[in-house]
């Protein structure tokens, strides 16, 4: 297994899709620094502590993040039909399982990475904005929430990814479902009883973007480990 | 234990209402180049493809180093270098890149594998170009790298001359040719070119529409097709008589009631023809032939499609 993560890392050297994130995410922290130039009550919302941290998770979760996700998953496991590699490989034996639970954790590790980038941008940000304003809570609390948007949405979007593996019609369909998926959401966030068993904003329960009783982050688990049920059954 | 390292067993293949490959049986014995000669299309990359267990086997069997590939694959396939088709690799890597990859995940023990590989298809190793401008013929190179990378005892080649231009041609027959010869490699080698297959190969397998049409060692296909006299009498038992009492013939062939092959060619015909006609063999043609490896072909596959 270790074997083969390292053999995944490998061949995504040189890859256009790992920069692709890169500017996807900090694009996503430039729209919502943007956004935070608006004005309420004559105060810009940028100039809140904490703001923008806040706000970047939901515009990155519900319009690009899990769509640049599952596009390196379903990239990395189509990839080795596509690139004619996958002969190469059984012929070694690799198992295939064990391959595709490599990319799989590869995957995951990507979705924490760039939950973490958009992260560590925000609070960049924010400290250079206003140091004095923020607490070691603060920041602690974003970071974990953040970690969790990372862990969570890789197991809502796993679906989308074994679709698209399965379905062998290219990586980029991973892209169109993904932010078909997570654009959803939004609407999902609007009803109470959606947002419990919605994938996507079960997520945000689980990680605390959204005040959630105990309740609807255990059924938010439950939904996730489903996701993650059902990729695995492909 | 099998004699040979390869054999399948009435192994057929049918995709929906077409079968690509009918009943056939193929025997690789240890040691020696097996040139499977066929058109484009006769079903050699798929009897390769099932060999390796790359493709369902509908009905037949296929023995490899003496067991079935189907669960033995751990076992197997570390002794198997192949390549089928065109090479797959990662477009956005290096060859040395790929190989590392390839030599890693199967445990090469040898520190320097993906060099010598590289070296031995004439590659350069740590070059900085990557396997996405890469030309067909480079990409075929690496290929063959790739399967001789961890030393293999058996290679199954499917068309490693294409996309090689003639140099690089005659250097990967070469190169084949050593590896049976030098180092005892077992090699079943595919091409539709019948002078790769005559040049390389040991023993020869002819396939059409997915039948096996011939499998013979390459001596005795080209003692079928060496220059000969064909020489049609009326009385083949008195003629033959005469050839070996008069002319001290050992070395001739009857064909049929009527004709005879005399496989010494400097023999003097003038001489043989009035001494048959003088103890009353009436000789109806006696001409020289010579039947190509090519001529062969064409005639048991009965066309065309074979460079």
């Amino acid at each position: 297994m270790e074997l083969l993560l390292w053999a995944e890392r490998r061949k995504l050297r040189r890859s256009k899709i790992l920069w692709i994130a890169g500017f996807a995410t900090v694009m996503v922290a430039l729209i919502v620094f943007a956004q935070g130039q608006f004005t309420f009550y004559e105060s810009r919302y940028i100039d809140g502590a904490g703001w923008f941290m806040t706000a970047a998770q939901s515009l990155a979760t519900f319009y690009v993040l899990p769509a640049v996700i599952a596009l390196l998953g379903s990239y990395m496991i189509c990839r080795e039909e596509q690139e004619d590699t996958l002969k190469s490989l059984r012929l070694i034996p690799v198992d295939e399982v064990k391959l595709t639970l490599s990319k799989m954790v590869l995957a995951l590790v990507f979705s924490v990475v760039i939950y973490l980038l958009l992260f560590a941008i925000t609070f960049l940000v924010e400290a250079v904005l206003h140091f004095e304003a923020l607490s070691i809570g603060l920041v602690l609390g974003n970071l974990k929430t953040y970690l969790l948007d990372g862990i969570g949405v890789f197991f809502a979007i796993s679906p989308i990814i074994a679709l698209v593996a399965r379905m062998k019609k290219g990586y980029w369909l991973a892209l169109v479902f993904a932010e078909i998926y997570s654009f959803a959401g939004l609407f999902a966030s609007m009803s109470e009883q959606l947002k419990t068993v919605y994938p996507m904003t079960a997520v945000f329960n689980i990680s605390g973007y959204y005040d959630a009783s105990m309740v609807q982050v255990l059924i938010g688990i439950i939904v996730l480990l489903a996701c993650l049920f059902w990729r695995c059954s492909f | 234990m099998s004699d040979f390292v390869i054999e399948t067993k009435k192994l057929t293949k049918i995709y929906g209402e077409q079968t690509a490959v009918s009943s056939v049986d193929i025997h690789v014995k240890p040691g020696r180049i097996y040139g499977l000669l066929g058109r484009n299309g006769a079903g050699k990359t798929t009897i390769m493809k099932m060999i390796l267990g790359l493709t369902p086997i509908t009905s037949g069997e296929v023995d490899v180093f003496g067991q079935n590939i189907k669960g033995h694959e751990k076992r197997i396939y570390p002794r198997i270098g192949a390549i089928i088709e065109t090479p797959g690799f990662y477009p956005n890597l290096t060859g040395t890149e790929n190989l590392e990859i390839f030599a890693k995940l199967r445990g090469t023990p040898r520190p320097n594998a993906v060099k010598n590989a590289l070296e031995v298809v004439g590659l350069p190793y740590r070059d900085k170009k990557l396997f996405s401008k890469y030309s067909l013929g480079m990409k075929q190179r690496l290929g063959i790298a790739n399967a001789i990378l961890h030393d293999p005892e058996l290679l199954i080649l499917d068309e490693p001359t294409n996309g090689l231009d003639p140099i690089g041609i005659a250097e990967v027959r070469n190169f084949i040719k050593d590896l049976s010869v030098d180092r005892g490699k077992t090699i079943l080698i595919s091409s539709h070119i019948l002078s790769e297959i005559a040049l390389l190969a040991d023993d020869i397998g002819i396939i059409d529409h997915g039948v096996l049409l011939e499998e013979s060692s390459m001596e005795d296909l080209e003692k079928k097709n060496r220059k000969y006299i064909q020489l049609q009498v009326s009385d083949v038992p008195k003629a033959s008589l005469i050839l070996e009492r008069q002319f001290h013939v050992t070395d001739y062939a009857v064909q049929d009631e009527h004709n005879l092959r005399l496989y010494d060619t400097a023999l003097d015909m003038a001489a043989i023809n009035k001494a048959l006609v003088v103890q009353d063999v009436a000789v109806i043609s006696s001409q020289i032939c010579n039947d190509t490896l090519e001529d062969y072909f064409k005639q048991i596959t009965g066309g065309e499609g074979i460079a």
